[in-house]
């Protein structure tokens, strides 16, 4: 048994056979309006997270996900993080907090995969914004490896 | 069936008294309802009916209108897609439903209040002012400035379901005058009475905002809608400081004082 066989995100599945094969026709266009975008590299306080709505998502999340530039990112501030494999995660608290104190941002929304590991993102951000004196509405949102939405409500 | 689509429910309850009896069905609380403005066609939305819910009480409704021949029931246009019945609130429509909370609470104790109204006494005299000093300062002021200033702005102020809403908050007002007057006139049967309807009215009011008005207003917000009546409702907060902390400790106050008389009693 290697080291991560028993552990659900790292569990092998093969989804070849899962729904139909439907191909999207037509260039779907980039809803993504900055850069960086990795938690760890960037700047909470950069003019494009001023008042904005901010979505978290995990790194798995836009490659399952075959709508995420039109139904997820569009409008939004993003950054993504791997709650499992990222180290330093202490920046990451820091940085929540840093959007929701300097940068006031409107809403914050989590978006995450079903395994478990990837809850850890959201316990992060909850832990974030209950620590700060600014508060803002928090949405979770949980997405099956097939990409579909599992489920969507506020968390905070 | 498409001219009565248009009508208001009122004129349709009135012209056609059965139809209550499929509202009260479908618990649509439109029968008791002071105004009744609204249309028909607008209810199935405002109380998110699952589509077959809407074809079979539209069939019921047409089948008390033409009795004798069959109708085709129309379809009635949404605006968003009917979700399931469990109610999730978003953050700041949960802190107007948090703040009713504390509302209920008084309302719960009118009744206790009336029995044991003393308008000859200062003490007597002196729990009634409290009691509308608390809806004045928390339920109206406080609360109704948050869903008059803030929340209603958001939609247009002529839809029937928001100015049913707001001409509630009038009649609330139109008591509380009404009990100050008759509280200065030492009238114990007016303030009793008074209380009374405010009370009937604010229940009927927070059942129809918590259970339809606030969960079809959520399900036409977007998250950035969302984020900013959460921010404005905040800023409301900051302006009223220590408001909702002195009236939550009178209501608490008020609940112990009438424990303590039923454990006398």
């Amino acid at each position: 048994m290697t080291e991560l066989e028993g552990c659900p995100g790292a569990k092998m599945v093969d989804l070849r056979n899962e729904g139909d094969q439907e191909e999207t026709t037509g260039k779907v266009t980039s809803q993504l309006k900055q850069w960086p975008i990795q938690l760890h590299l960037i700047s909470p306080t950069a003019p494009y997270y001023e008042r904005a709505d901010v979505l978290l998502t995990a790194d798995c999340v836009a490659y399952a996900m075959g709508g995420f530039h039109p139904e997820q990112l569009k409008g939004k501030s993003i950054a993504i993080a791997c709650p499992k494999l990222d180290e330093g995660q202490d920046v990451y608290s820091a940085k929540i907090k840093s959007w929701l104190e300097d940068a006031r941002i409107n809403t914050l929304t989590v978006l995450i995969m079903q395994v478990p590991c990837c809850m850890g993102l959201l316990n992060l951000a909850q832990e974030a914004v209950q620590s700060s004196a600014v508060k803002v509405p928090i949405k979770a949102i949980i997405v099956s490896l097939q990409g579909e939405i599992l489920s969507e409500q506020w968390a905070m | 069936m498409e001219e009565y689509l248009n009508k208001s429910i009122k004129e349709i309850i009135n012209q056609f008294p059965e139809i209550a009896d499929s509202l009260n069905e479908y618990n649509i609380g439109c029968v008791p309802c002071g105004v009744g403005s609204c249309l028909l066609k607008d209810i199935v939305e405002i109380h998110n009916l699952l589509p077959e819910e809407e074809q079979e009480l539209m069939a019921r409704i047409a089948g008390v209108i033409y009795p004798d021949r069959e109708v085709k029931i129309p379809e009635i246009k949404r605006k968003n897609e009917a979700r399931p019945k469990e109610i999730s609130y978003s953050p700041p429509m949960k802190k107007l439903v948090d703040e009713h909370t504390l509302i209920k609470r008084w309302v719960a104790m009118i009744p206790e209040v009336i029995k044991n109204l003393d308008v000859e006494s200062e003490e007597g005299r002196q729990l009634v002012i409290d009691g509308i000093e608390f809806i004045r300062s928390y339920a109206d002021k406080y609360h109704h400035a948050k869903e008059e200033e803030v929340l209603f702005k958001c939609f247009d102020e002529g839809l029937d379901i928001i100015k049913t809403m707001c001409e509630d908050h009038e009649t609330g007002r139109a008591h509380v005058r009404a009990m100050l007057v008759a509280l200065d006139k030492r009238d114990k049967k007016a303030v009793s009475e008074h209380l009374q309807a405010y009370q009937e009215l604010l229940s009927e009011h927070i059942k129809k905002e918590d259970e339809i008005l606030y969960p079809w207003m959520d399900r036409s917000f977007t998250i950035t809608r969302v984020g900013e009546l959460f921010a404005k409702f905040n800023e409301k907060d900051e302006e009223f400081g220590d408001v909702p902390k002195r009236c939550e400790g009178f209501i608490n106050k008020l609940e112990g004082k009438i424990k303590l008389t039923e454990v006398v009693k």
